[in-house]
Protein backbone atom coordinates (compact mmCIF):
# COMPACT_ATOMS: atom_id res chain seq x y z
CA UNK A 1 0.00 0.00 0.00
CA UNK A 2 3.07 2.26 0.23
CA UNK A 3 3.07 3.04 -3.47
CA UNK A 4 -0.61 3.99 -3.16
CA UNK A 5 0.11 6.41 -0.36
CA UNK A 6 3.03 7.98 -2.20
CA UNK A 7 0.85 8.47 -5.28
CA UNK A 8 -1.77 10.16 -3.12
CA UNK A 9 0.82 12.61 -1.78
CA UNK A 10 2.18 13.27 -5.22
CA UNK A 11 -1.31 13.98 -6.51
CA UNK A 12 -1.98 16.38 -3.66
CA UNK A 13 1.37 18.12 -4.20
CA UNK A 14 0.63 18.51 -7.89
CA UNK A 15 -2.77 20.03 -7.13
CA UNK A 16 -1.29 22.39 -4.53
CA UNK A 17 1.30 23.51 -7.05
CA UNK A 18 -1.39 24.14 -9.62
CA UNK A 19 -3.46 26.20 -7.16
CA UNK A 20 -0.34 28.17 -6.18
CA UNK A 21 0.34 28.89 -9.84
CA UNK A 22 -3.25 30.14 -10.26
CA UNK A 23 -2.70 32.38 -7.24
CA UNK A 24 0.57 33.80 -8.58
CA UNK A 25 -0.26 34.34 -12.26
CA UNK A 26 -2.93 37.00 -11.66
CA UNK A 27 -1.00 38.50 -8.73
CA UNK A 28 2.08 38.91 -10.94
CA UNK A 29 -0.11 40.71 -13.46
CA UNK A 30 0.36 38.18 -16.27
CA UNK A 31 -3.42 38.05 -16.62
CA UNK A 32 -5.64 40.84 -15.20
CA UNK A 33 -7.07 39.55 -11.93
CA UNK A 34 -10.60 40.72 -12.81
CA UNK A 35 -10.73 38.04 -15.51
CA UNK A 36 -8.75 35.35 -13.67
CA UNK A 37 -9.08 35.94 -9.92
CA UNK A 38 -6.35 34.41 -7.74
CA UNK A 39 -7.12 31.13 -5.96
CA UNK A 40 -7.63 32.86 -2.61
CA UNK A 41 -10.42 35.07 -3.98
CA UNK A 42 -12.08 32.12 -5.72
CA UNK A 43 -11.89 30.25 -2.41
CA UNK A 44 -13.61 33.20 -0.73
CA UNK A 45 -16.36 33.16 -3.37
CA UNK A 46 -16.68 29.40 -2.92
CA UNK A 47 -17.24 29.89 0.80
CA UNK A 48 -19.91 32.45 -0.08
CA UNK A 49 -21.58 29.96 -2.42
CA UNK A 50 -21.64 27.28 0.25
CA UNK A 51 -23.76 29.64 2.36
CA UNK A 52 -26.42 30.13 -0.33
CA UNK A 53 -29.42 27.78 -0.27
CA UNK A 54 -29.74 28.30 -4.04
CA UNK A 55 -26.31 26.76 -4.48
CA UNK A 56 -27.28 23.57 -2.68
CA UNK A 57 -30.51 23.35 -4.62
CA UNK A 58 -28.52 23.71 -7.85
CA UNK A 59 -26.06 21.04 -6.74
CA UNK A 60 -28.97 18.73 -5.97
CA UNK A 61 -30.54 19.40 -9.38
CA UNK A 62 -27.29 18.60 -11.16
CA UNK A 63 -26.77 15.39 -9.20
CA UNK A 64 -30.40 14.33 -9.70
CA UNK A 65 -30.16 14.87 -13.47
CA UNK A 66 -26.86 13.01 -13.55
CA UNK A 67 -28.07 10.06 -11.48
CA UNK A 68 -31.42 9.59 -13.23
CA UNK A 69 -29.86 9.99 -16.67
CA UNK A 70 -27.05 7.60 -15.86
CA UNK A 71 -29.43 5.00 -14.44
CA UNK A 72 -31.58 5.13 -17.58
CA UNK A 73 -28.53 4.93 -19.84
CA UNK A 74 -26.96 2.02 -17.96
CA UNK A 75 -30.23 0.12 -17.67
CA UNK A 76 -31.07 0.61 -21.33
CA UNK A 77 -27.52 0.05 -22.54
CA UNK A 78 -27.06 -3.21 -20.65
CA UNK A 79 -30.45 -4.62 -21.61
CA UNK A 80 -30.17 -3.70 -25.28
CA UNK A 81 -26.50 -4.71 -25.41
CA UNK A 82 -27.25 -8.20 -24.09
CA UNK A 83 -30.19 -8.58 -26.46
CA UNK A 84 -28.41 -7.34 -29.59
CA UNK A 85 -25.21 -9.16 -28.69
CA UNK A 86 -26.94 -12.51 -28.17
CA UNK A 87 -28.92 -12.44 -31.42
CA UNK A 88 -26.46 -12.22 -34.35
CA UNK A 89 -29.18 -11.30 -36.84
CA UNK A 90 -30.30 -8.35 -34.71
CA UNK A 91 -26.74 -7.22 -34.22
CA UNK A 92 -26.08 -7.29 -37.97
CA UNK A 93 -29.29 -5.40 -38.66
CA UNK A 94 -28.60 -2.64 -36.13
CA UNK A 95 -24.83 -2.16 -36.32
CA UNK A 96 -24.84 0.42 -39.11
CA UNK A 97 -27.68 2.36 -37.44
CA UNK A 98 -25.74 2.39 -34.17
CA UNK A 99 -22.60 3.57 -35.95
CA UNK A 100 -24.66 6.34 -37.54
CA UNK A 101 -26.35 7.52 -34.33
CA UNK A 102 -23.42 7.13 -31.95
CA UNK A 103 -21.19 9.95 -33.24
CA UNK A 104 -23.99 12.55 -33.19
CA UNK A 105 -22.89 14.96 -30.46
CA UNK A 106 -25.49 15.19 -27.73
CA UNK A 107 -25.30 19.01 -27.78
CA UNK A 108 -26.56 18.94 -31.37
CA UNK A 109 -29.85 17.72 -29.92
CA UNK A 110 -30.31 20.87 -27.80
CA UNK A 111 -32.79 22.54 -30.20
CA UNK A 112 -34.83 19.34 -30.25
CA UNK A 113 -34.68 19.03 -26.46
CA UNK A 114 -35.82 22.63 -26.00
CA UNK A 115 -38.62 22.14 -28.47
CA UNK A 116 -39.92 18.98 -26.81
CA UNK A 117 -39.37 19.72 -23.15
CA UNK A 118 -38.49 23.40 -22.69
CA UNK A 119 -36.00 24.01 -19.90
CA UNK A 120 -37.14 21.34 -17.47
CA UNK A 121 -35.41 18.18 -16.27
CA UNK A 122 -36.44 16.13 -19.30
CA UNK A 123 -34.34 18.31 -21.63
CA UNK A 124 -31.32 17.61 -19.48
CA UNK A 125 -32.12 13.90 -19.33
CA UNK A 126 -32.41 13.68 -23.12
CA UNK A 127 -28.86 14.98 -23.52
CA UNK A 128 -27.43 12.98 -20.63
CA UNK A 129 -29.04 9.70 -21.67
CA UNK A 130 -28.17 10.13 -25.33
CA UNK A 131 -24.50 10.78 -24.58
CA UNK A 132 -23.96 8.09 -21.97
CA UNK A 133 -26.15 5.35 -23.44
CA UNK A 134 -23.73 4.58 -26.30
CA UNK A 135 -20.79 4.23 -23.93
CA UNK A 136 -22.59 1.41 -22.12
CA UNK A 137 -24.15 -0.20 -25.17
CA UNK A 138 -20.91 -0.44 -27.15
CA UNK A 139 -19.01 -1.87 -24.18
CA UNK A 140 -21.68 -4.47 -23.48
CA UNK A 141 -21.78 -5.45 -27.17
CA UNK A 142 -18.01 -5.96 -27.11
CA UNK A 143 -18.35 -7.91 -23.87
CA UNK A 144 -20.93 -10.27 -25.35
CA UNK A 145 -18.70 -10.82 -28.39
CA UNK A 146 -15.88 -11.78 -26.06
CA UNK A 147 -17.71 -14.82 -24.68
CA UNK A 148 -15.55 -17.93 -25.01
CA UNK A 149 -17.23 -20.21 -27.62
CA UNK A 150 -15.92 -23.29 -25.82
CA UNK A 151 -17.59 -22.17 -22.60
CA UNK A 152 -20.78 -21.53 -24.52
CA UNK A 153 -20.65 -24.97 -26.17
CA UNK A 154 -19.95 -26.55 -22.82
CA UNK A 155 -22.96 -24.81 -21.34
CA UNK A 156 -25.00 -26.12 -24.26
CA UNK A 157 -23.76 -29.66 -23.67
CA UNK A 158 -24.74 -29.46 -20.03
CA UNK A 159 -28.21 -28.54 -21.16
CA UNK A 160 -28.29 -24.97 -19.81
CA UNK A 161 -31.23 -22.99 -21.14
CA UNK A 162 -30.96 -19.59 -22.84
CA UNK A 163 -31.51 -17.68 -19.60
CA UNK A 164 -29.04 -19.80 -17.64
CA UNK A 165 -26.40 -19.35 -20.36
CA UNK A 166 -26.83 -15.56 -20.21
CA UNK A 167 -26.72 -15.64 -16.43
CA UNK A 168 -23.70 -17.94 -16.02
CA UNK A 169 -21.64 -17.52 -19.20
CA UNK A 170 -22.47 -14.28 -21.00
CA UNK A 171 -23.01 -12.01 -18.01
CA UNK A 172 -19.72 -12.77 -16.17
CA UNK A 173 -17.82 -12.14 -19.40
CA UNK A 174 -19.68 -8.95 -20.26
CA UNK A 175 -19.71 -7.52 -16.73
CA UNK A 176 -16.18 -6.03 -16.75
CA UNK A 177 -17.03 -4.37 -20.05
CA UNK A 178 -20.34 -3.09 -18.70
CA UNK A 179 -18.60 -1.66 -15.64
CA UNK A 180 -16.06 0.10 -17.85
CA UNK A 181 -18.98 1.45 -19.85
CA UNK A 182 -20.59 2.61 -16.62
CA UNK A 183 -17.43 4.45 -15.55
CA UNK A 184 -17.12 6.21 -18.93
CA UNK A 185 -20.85 6.98 -18.93
CA UNK A 186 -20.71 8.42 -15.40
CA UNK A 187 -18.17 11.05 -16.49
CA UNK A 188 -19.91 11.84 -19.77
CA UNK A 189 -23.27 12.12 -18.00
CA UNK A 190 -21.90 14.78 -15.65
CA UNK A 191 -20.41 16.76 -18.53
CA UNK A 192 -23.71 16.73 -20.38
CA UNK A 193 -25.77 17.54 -17.28
CA UNK A 194 -23.74 20.70 -16.69
CA UNK A 195 -23.73 21.54 -20.41
CA UNK A 196 -27.51 21.27 -20.59
CA UNK A 197 -27.88 23.59 -17.61
CA UNK A 198 -25.38 26.05 -19.02
CA UNK A 199 -26.92 26.27 -22.49
CA UNK A 200 -30.58 25.40 -22.08
CA UNK A 201 -30.95 26.88 -18.62
CA UNK A 202 -32.27 23.79 -16.84
CA UNK A 203 -31.90 24.29 -13.09
CA UNK A 204 -28.50 23.22 -11.76
CA UNK A 205 -24.84 24.17 -11.36
CA UNK A 206 -24.45 25.03 -15.04
CA UNK A 207 -27.28 27.54 -14.82
CA UNK A 208 -25.71 29.09 -11.73
CA UNK A 209 -22.45 29.42 -13.69
CA UNK A 210 -24.36 31.17 -16.48
CA UNK A 211 -26.07 33.54 -14.02
CA UNK A 212 -22.72 34.40 -12.39
CA UNK A 213 -21.28 35.01 -15.84
CA UNK A 214 -24.10 37.29 -17.02
CA UNK A 215 -23.79 39.15 -13.71
CA UNK A 216 -20.08 39.76 -14.17
CA UNK A 217 -19.45 37.89 -10.90
CA UNK A 218 -16.15 36.39 -12.02
CA UNK A 219 -14.91 34.87 -8.72
CA UNK A 220 -18.30 33.24 -8.11
CA UNK A 221 -18.26 31.85 -11.64
CA UNK A 222 -14.85 30.26 -11.09
CA UNK A 223 -15.97 28.96 -7.70
CA UNK A 224 -18.88 27.15 -9.38
CA UNK A 225 -16.57 25.83 -12.09
CA UNK A 226 -14.36 24.45 -9.32
CA UNK A 227 -17.40 22.75 -7.78
CA UNK A 228 -18.20 21.16 -11.15
CA UNK A 229 -14.60 19.93 -11.32
CA UNK A 230 -14.76 18.49 -7.81
CA UNK A 231 -17.99 16.72 -8.74
CA UNK A 232 -16.16 15.15 -11.66
CA UNK A 233 -13.38 13.92 -9.38
CA UNK A 234 -15.96 12.55 -6.95
CA UNK A 235 -17.87 10.77 -9.70
CA UNK A 236 -14.70 9.17 -11.01
CA UNK A 237 -13.58 8.03 -7.54
CA UNK A 238 -17.01 6.59 -6.81
CA UNK A 239 -17.14 4.81 -10.16
CA UNK A 240 -13.71 3.28 -9.58
CA UNK A 241 -14.65 2.17 -6.08
CA UNK A 242 -17.77 0.55 -7.46
CA UNK A 243 -15.73 -1.09 -10.20
CA UNK A 244 -13.38 -2.64 -7.64
CA UNK A 245 -16.30 -3.85 -5.57
CA UNK A 246 -18.31 -5.38 -8.39
CA UNK A 247 -15.29 -6.96 -10.04
CA UNK A 248 -13.53 -8.09 -6.86
CA UNK A 249 -13.50 -11.64 -8.28
CA UNK A 250 -12.09 -10.62 -11.64
CA UNK A 251 -8.40 -11.31 -12.45
CA UNK A 252 -7.73 -7.68 -13.51
CA UNK A 253 -8.84 -6.34 -10.13
CA UNK A 254 -7.17 -9.13 -8.16
CA UNK A 255 -3.83 -8.51 -9.86
CA UNK A 256 -4.06 -4.78 -9.11
CA UNK A 257 -4.74 -5.51 -5.44
CA UNK A 258 -1.81 -7.90 -5.22
CA UNK A 259 0.66 -5.41 -6.65
CA UNK B 1 -22.28 32.56 -28.95
CA UNK B 2 -24.21 29.66 -30.31
CA UNK B 3 -27.43 30.70 -28.63
CA UNK B 4 -29.00 32.77 -31.40
CA UNK B 5 -28.23 29.91 -33.75
CA UNK B 6 -29.85 27.46 -31.40
CA UNK B 7 -33.00 29.55 -31.19
CA UNK B 8 -33.11 29.95 -34.95
CA UNK B 9 -32.76 26.24 -35.52
CA UNK B 10 -35.41 25.56 -32.91
CA UNK B 11 -37.69 28.15 -34.45
CA UNK B 12 -37.12 26.65 -37.88
CA UNK B 13 -37.92 23.20 -36.52
CA UNK B 14 -41.15 24.57 -35.13
CA UNK B 15 -42.15 25.74 -38.56
CA UNK B 16 -41.57 22.39 -40.21
CA UNK B 17 -42.94 20.24 -37.43
CA UNK B 18 -46.57 21.24 -37.04
CA UNK B 19 -48.32 20.07 -33.95
CA UNK B 20 -45.13 20.15 -31.90
CA UNK B 21 -45.41 21.07 -28.27
CA UNK B 22 -47.32 19.48 -25.53
CA UNK B 23 -49.69 22.10 -24.26
CA UNK B 24 -52.55 21.16 -26.55
CA UNK B 25 -53.90 18.54 -24.24
CA UNK B 26 -53.36 20.39 -20.98
CA UNK B 27 -56.63 21.21 -19.29
CA UNK B 28 -57.28 24.91 -18.76
CA UNK B 29 -56.71 25.91 -15.16
CA UNK B 30 -59.79 26.15 -13.03
CA UNK B 31 -61.19 29.65 -12.86
CA UNK B 32 -60.84 31.30 -9.48
CA UNK B 33 -57.90 29.14 -8.36
CA UNK B 34 -54.28 30.04 -8.81
CA UNK B 35 -53.06 29.35 -12.32
CA UNK B 36 -49.43 28.28 -12.80
CA UNK B 37 -47.71 30.49 -15.38
CA UNK B 38 -44.19 30.12 -16.69
CA UNK B 39 -42.34 33.10 -18.12
CA UNK B 40 -39.12 32.72 -20.11
CA UNK B 41 -36.71 35.50 -19.13
CA UNK B 42 -32.97 36.23 -19.18
CA UNK B 43 -31.41 36.74 -15.72
CA UNK B 44 -30.31 40.34 -16.40
CA UNK B 45 -31.33 43.64 -14.84
CA UNK B 46 -33.91 44.40 -17.58
CA UNK B 47 -36.37 41.97 -16.00
CA UNK B 48 -36.17 43.32 -12.43
CA UNK B 49 -39.83 44.52 -12.56
CA UNK B 50 -41.27 41.02 -13.01
CA UNK B 51 -39.27 39.71 -10.04
CA UNK B 52 -40.25 42.75 -8.00
CA UNK B 53 -43.89 42.42 -9.07
CA UNK B 54 -43.89 38.78 -8.04
CA UNK B 55 -42.46 39.74 -4.64
CA UNK B 56 -45.11 42.44 -4.25
CA UNK B 57 -47.92 40.01 -5.03
CA UNK B 58 -49.08 41.78 -8.20
CA UNK B 59 -49.33 38.41 -9.96
CA UNK B 60 -50.61 36.21 -7.13
CA UNK B 61 -53.30 38.82 -6.46
CA UNK B 62 -54.58 38.16 -9.97
CA UNK B 63 -54.59 34.39 -9.62
CA UNK B 64 -51.24 33.95 -11.38
CA UNK B 65 -48.72 31.60 -9.80
CA UNK B 66 -45.61 32.93 -11.52
CA UNK B 67 -42.44 30.94 -12.26
CA UNK B 68 -39.50 32.45 -14.07
CA UNK B 69 -37.59 30.17 -16.43
CA UNK B 70 -34.16 31.61 -17.13
CA UNK B 71 -32.37 30.40 -20.19
CA UNK B 72 -28.98 31.98 -20.77
CA UNK B 73 -29.29 34.41 -23.67
CA UNK B 74 -32.84 33.34 -24.21
CA UNK B 75 -32.20 30.54 -26.70
CA UNK B 76 -35.18 28.71 -25.32
CA UNK B 77 -37.57 31.62 -24.93
CA UNK B 78 -39.16 32.12 -28.37
CA UNK B 79 -39.41 28.38 -29.17
CA UNK B 80 -40.60 27.83 -25.59
CA UNK B 81 -43.45 30.29 -25.98
CA UNK B 82 -44.43 29.10 -29.45
CA UNK B 83 -44.54 25.48 -28.33
CA UNK B 84 -46.46 26.33 -25.17
CA UNK B 85 -43.73 25.39 -22.66
CA UNK B 86 -43.86 28.99 -21.41
CA UNK B 87 -47.01 31.08 -21.42
CA UNK B 88 -45.04 34.31 -21.79
CA UNK B 89 -41.54 35.39 -22.73
CA UNK B 90 -39.21 38.38 -22.64
CA UNK B 91 -37.45 39.45 -25.82
CA UNK B 92 -35.96 42.50 -27.46
CA UNK B 93 -38.14 44.14 -30.08
CA UNK B 94 -35.85 43.46 -33.06
CA UNK B 95 -35.77 39.72 -32.33
CA UNK B 96 -39.56 39.67 -32.25
CA UNK B 97 -39.81 41.59 -35.52
CA UNK B 98 -37.48 39.01 -37.10
CA UNK B 99 -39.47 36.13 -35.59
CA UNK B 100 -42.70 37.65 -36.88
CA UNK B 101 -41.23 38.05 -40.37
CA UNK B 102 -40.54 34.30 -40.32
CA UNK B 103 -44.17 33.61 -39.59
CA UNK B 104 -43.97 32.76 -35.88
CA UNK B 105 -47.38 33.48 -34.31
CA UNK B 106 -46.37 35.90 -31.54
CA UNK B 107 -48.14 38.79 -29.88
CA UNK B 108 -46.72 41.45 -27.55
CA UNK B 109 -48.60 41.74 -24.24
CA UNK B 110 -46.75 44.46 -22.34
CA UNK B 111 -43.74 46.71 -22.30
CA UNK B 112 -40.47 45.23 -21.04
CA UNK B 113 -37.71 47.78 -20.75
CA UNK B 114 -36.88 51.17 -22.26
CA UNK B 115 -33.88 53.42 -22.70
CA UNK B 116 -33.37 56.27 -20.20
CA UNK B 117 -33.27 58.67 -23.17
CA UNK B 118 -30.36 60.50 -21.52
CA UNK B 119 -27.32 60.72 -23.78
CA UNK B 120 -24.21 59.17 -22.16
CA UNK B 121 -26.36 58.16 -19.19
CA UNK B 122 -28.21 55.15 -20.58
CA UNK B 123 -27.88 51.53 -19.47
CA UNK B 124 -26.48 50.64 -22.89
CA UNK B 125 -23.59 52.16 -24.81
CA UNK B 126 -20.61 51.75 -27.11
CA UNK B 127 -17.28 51.87 -25.30
CA UNK B 128 -13.77 52.15 -26.74
CA UNK B 129 -10.14 52.55 -25.68
CA UNK B 130 -9.07 53.74 -29.13
CA UNK B 131 -8.10 57.42 -29.04
CA UNK B 132 -8.94 57.87 -32.72
CA UNK B 133 -12.62 57.19 -31.94
CA UNK B 134 -14.07 60.43 -30.57
CA UNK B 135 -17.69 60.24 -31.77
CA UNK B 136 -20.01 57.59 -33.12
CA UNK B 137 -19.08 58.67 -36.67
CA UNK B 138 -15.50 57.46 -36.04
CA UNK B 139 -16.77 53.90 -35.59
CA UNK B 140 -16.90 53.64 -39.40
CA UNK B 141 -14.35 51.09 -40.57
CA UNK B 142 -13.70 49.87 -37.01
CA UNK B 143 -14.30 46.49 -35.48
CA UNK B 144 -17.21 46.62 -33.04
CA UNK B 145 -18.35 43.71 -30.86
CA UNK B 146 -22.06 43.04 -30.35
CA UNK B 147 -23.64 40.16 -28.41
CA UNK B 148 -25.66 38.94 -31.40
CA UNK B 149 -25.09 39.77 -35.04
CA UNK B 150 -28.02 41.03 -37.13
CA UNK B 151 -30.03 42.09 -34.12
CA UNK B 152 -30.84 45.14 -32.02
CA UNK B 153 -27.18 45.87 -31.18
CA UNK B 154 -25.76 46.36 -34.66
CA UNK B 155 -29.03 47.90 -35.87
CA UNK B 156 -29.03 50.65 -33.22
CA UNK B 157 -25.26 51.23 -33.49
CA UNK B 158 -25.69 51.86 -37.22
CA UNK B 159 -28.42 54.36 -36.32
CA UNK B 160 -25.99 56.08 -33.95
CA UNK B 161 -23.29 56.29 -36.60
CA UNK B 162 -25.76 57.58 -39.21
CA UNK B 163 -26.98 60.25 -36.79
CA UNK B 164 -23.40 61.38 -36.18
CA UNK B 165 -22.82 61.64 -39.93
CA UNK B 166 -20.66 58.52 -40.36
CA UNK B 167 -20.88 55.63 -42.80
CA UNK B 168 -22.40 52.64 -41.01
CA UNK B 169 -21.82 50.23 -43.90
CA UNK B 170 -18.09 49.98 -43.20
CA UNK B 171 -18.39 48.93 -39.55
CA UNK B 172 -17.07 45.44 -39.00
CA UNK B 173 -19.30 43.76 -36.41
CA UNK B 174 -18.06 40.76 -34.44
CA UNK B 175 -20.07 38.54 -32.15
CA UNK B 176 -19.00 38.27 -28.49
CA UNK B 177 -20.94 37.51 -25.31
CA UNK B 178 -21.39 40.57 -23.04
CA UNK B 179 -19.34 39.02 -20.20
CA UNK B 180 -16.38 38.55 -22.58
CA UNK B 181 -16.40 42.11 -23.87
CA UNK B 182 -14.46 43.99 -21.18
CA UNK B 183 -11.52 41.58 -21.54
CA UNK B 184 -11.66 41.69 -25.37
CA UNK B 185 -11.59 45.49 -25.34
CA UNK B 186 -8.76 45.62 -22.82
CA UNK B 187 -6.70 43.15 -24.85
CA UNK B 188 -7.31 45.22 -28.01
CA UNK B 189 -8.98 42.37 -29.87
CA UNK B 190 -11.77 44.74 -30.96
CA UNK B 191 -11.83 48.53 -31.40
CA UNK B 192 -15.08 49.08 -29.54
CA UNK B 193 -17.71 47.05 -27.71
CA UNK B 194 -21.46 47.43 -27.24
CA UNK B 195 -22.23 46.70 -23.62
CA UNK B 196 -25.20 46.97 -21.29
CA UNK B 197 -25.20 47.19 -17.51
CA UNK B 198 -23.52 45.85 -15.40
CA UNK B 199 -20.77 45.47 -18.01
CA UNK B 200 -21.08 49.09 -19.14
CA UNK B 201 -19.99 50.43 -15.73
CA UNK B 202 -17.30 47.75 -15.50
CA UNK B 203 -15.84 48.56 -18.92
CA UNK B 204 -15.77 52.29 -18.19
CA UNK B 205 -14.21 51.67 -14.77
CA UNK B 206 -11.41 49.77 -16.50
CA UNK B 207 -10.45 52.76 -18.61
CA UNK B 208 -12.97 52.51 -21.43
CA UNK B 209 -14.56 55.63 -22.86
CA UNK B 210 -18.25 55.89 -23.71
CA UNK B 211 -18.60 57.18 -27.28
CA UNK B 212 -22.26 56.61 -28.04
CA UNK B 213 -25.55 55.82 -26.34
CA UNK B 214 -26.93 53.74 -29.18
CA UNK B 215 -30.45 53.35 -27.78
CA UNK B 216 -30.74 57.10 -27.14
CA UNK B 217 -29.53 57.92 -30.66
CA UNK B 218 -32.05 55.53 -32.23
CA UNK B 219 -35.29 57.06 -30.93
CA UNK B 220 -36.53 59.07 -27.97
CA UNK B 221 -37.80 56.76 -25.18
CA UNK B 222 -36.88 53.69 -27.19
CA UNK B 223 -38.82 50.56 -26.24
CA UNK B 224 -36.00 48.02 -26.17
CA UNK B 225 -37.70 44.82 -25.09
CA UNK B 226 -41.21 43.57 -24.38
CA UNK B 227 -43.11 40.63 -22.93
CA UNK B 228 -44.96 38.50 -25.46
CA UNK B 229 -47.12 35.41 -25.80
CA UNK B 230 -48.27 33.08 -28.54
CA UNK B 231 -51.36 33.82 -30.62
CA UNK B 232 -52.70 30.47 -29.48
CA UNK B 233 -52.70 31.41 -25.79
CA UNK B 234 -54.24 34.76 -26.65
CA UNK B 235 -57.05 32.89 -28.41
CA UNK B 236 -57.48 30.10 -25.84
CA UNK B 237 -57.18 32.09 -22.62
CA UNK B 238 -57.59 35.82 -23.28
CA UNK B 239 -58.46 36.34 -19.62
CA UNK B 240 -55.07 35.06 -18.47
CA UNK B 241 -53.31 37.32 -20.96
CA UNK B 242 -55.34 40.28 -19.72
CA UNK B 243 -54.49 39.56 -16.07
CA UNK B 244 -50.81 39.06 -16.91
CA UNK B 245 -50.70 42.35 -18.80
CA UNK B 246 -52.32 44.18 -15.87
CA UNK B 247 -49.90 42.64 -13.38
CA UNK B 248 -46.95 43.40 -15.65
CA UNK B 249 -48.01 47.03 -16.10
CA UNK B 250 -48.36 47.43 -12.34
CA UNK B 251 -44.92 45.83 -11.85
CA UNK B 252 -43.29 48.12 -14.43
CA UNK B 253 -44.81 51.24 -12.91
CA UNK B 254 -43.80 50.13 -9.41
CA UNK B 255 -40.20 49.35 -10.41
CA UNK B 256 -39.91 52.64 -12.25
CA UNK B 257 -41.16 54.53 -9.20
CA UNK B 258 -39.04 52.56 -6.71
CA UNK B 259 -35.53 52.24 -8.16
CA UNK B 260 -34.04 51.28 -4.79
CA UNK B 261 -36.34 48.28 -4.54
CA UNK B 262 -35.53 47.40 -8.13
CA UNK B 263 -31.83 47.41 -7.24
CA UNK B 264 -32.57 45.32 -4.18
CA UNK B 265 -34.44 42.65 -6.16
CA UNK B 266 -31.38 42.22 -8.40
CA UNK B 267 -29.63 40.52 -5.50
CA UNK B 268 -32.28 37.80 -5.52
CA UNK B 269 -31.85 36.50 -9.08
CA UNK B 270 -28.47 37.74 -10.30
CA UNK B 271 -25.01 37.53 -8.80
CA UNK B 272 -24.12 41.15 -9.55
CA UNK B 273 -21.81 42.52 -6.86
CA UNK B 274 -23.69 44.64 -4.28
CA UNK B 275 -21.29 47.58 -4.77
CA UNK B 276 -21.88 47.45 -8.53
CA UNK B 277 -25.66 47.27 -8.04
CA UNK B 278 -25.59 50.54 -6.11
CA UNK B 279 -23.81 52.40 -8.92
CA UNK B 280 -25.14 50.98 -12.16
CA UNK B 281 -27.48 52.93 -14.41
CA UNK B 282 -30.98 51.48 -14.34
CA UNK B 283 -33.11 51.48 -17.50
CA UNK B 284 -36.61 52.99 -17.55
CA UNK B 285 -39.63 50.77 -17.06
CA UNK B 286 -42.62 52.65 -18.46
CA UNK B 287 -45.86 50.69 -18.59
CA UNK B 288 -46.64 52.12 -22.03
CA UNK B 289 -45.00 50.74 -25.17
CA UNK B 290 -43.60 53.55 -27.32
CA UNK B 291 -45.17 52.46 -30.62
CA UNK B 292 -43.34 55.08 -32.62
CA UNK B 293 -39.98 53.74 -31.45
CA UNK B 294 -41.04 50.21 -32.39
CA UNK B 295 -41.85 51.52 -35.89
CA UNK B 296 -38.35 53.02 -35.97
CA UNK B 297 -36.78 49.67 -35.04
CA UNK B 298 -38.91 48.02 -37.73
CA UNK B 299 -37.70 50.47 -40.37
CA UNK B 300 -34.10 49.97 -39.23
CA UNK B 301 -34.57 46.20 -39.48
CA UNK B 302 -35.63 46.63 -43.10
CA UNK B 303 -32.85 49.11 -43.84
CA UNK B 304 -30.20 46.81 -42.34
CA UNK B 305 -31.56 43.77 -44.15
CA UNK B 306 -32.60 41.90 -40.98
CA UNK B 307 -36.05 41.35 -42.49
CA UNK B 308 -36.99 41.40 -46.15
CA UNK B 309 -40.18 43.46 -45.96
CA UNK B 310 -41.64 46.11 -43.66
CA UNK B 311 -42.89 44.24 -40.54
CA UNK B 312 -46.54 44.59 -39.54
CA UNK B 313 -45.97 46.39 -36.25
CA UNK B 314 -49.68 46.84 -35.59
CA UNK B 315 -50.20 43.06 -35.77
CA UNK B 316 -47.36 42.39 -33.34
CA UNK B 317 -48.26 45.03 -30.75
CA UNK B 318 -51.40 44.75 -28.60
Amino acid sequence: MRTGRRRWWQGAAGLAGFLLLLELIPRAGVVPDRYLPPTSRVAGALAGELGRPAFWAALGDTLAGWAIGLALAVGGGVALGLLLGSVPALRAATSSTIEFLRPIPSVALIPLAVLLFGTDLRSKLLLVVYASFWQVLIQVLHGVQDVDPVAMDTAHSYGLGRWARIRHVVWPTALPYAVTGFRLAAAVALVLAVTAELIIGSPGLGKEIAVAQTSGAVPAMYALVVVAGLLGVGVNLAARALERRVLAWHPSTRREAAA
Amino acid sequence: MRRPLVSLVAAALLLVVPGCGSSDDEPPAAAGGSQPVKVGVIPILDVAPIYLGKEKGFFSGRGIELTMETGQGGAAIVPGVVSGQFQFGFSNVTSLLIAQSRGLPLKVVSNGVASTSKDKADYSGVVTRDDSIRTAADLAGKQVAVNTLKNIGDSTIRASVRKAGGDPSSIKFTELAFPDMPAALEAGRVDAVWVVEPFLSATIAQGGRLVASNYVDTAPDLTVAVYFTSERLLRDDPDLVRRFTEAMNESLAYADAHPDEARQVLTTYTQIDEAVIGDLILPKWPAEINRESVETLASLAVQDGLVSEQPDVAALLP
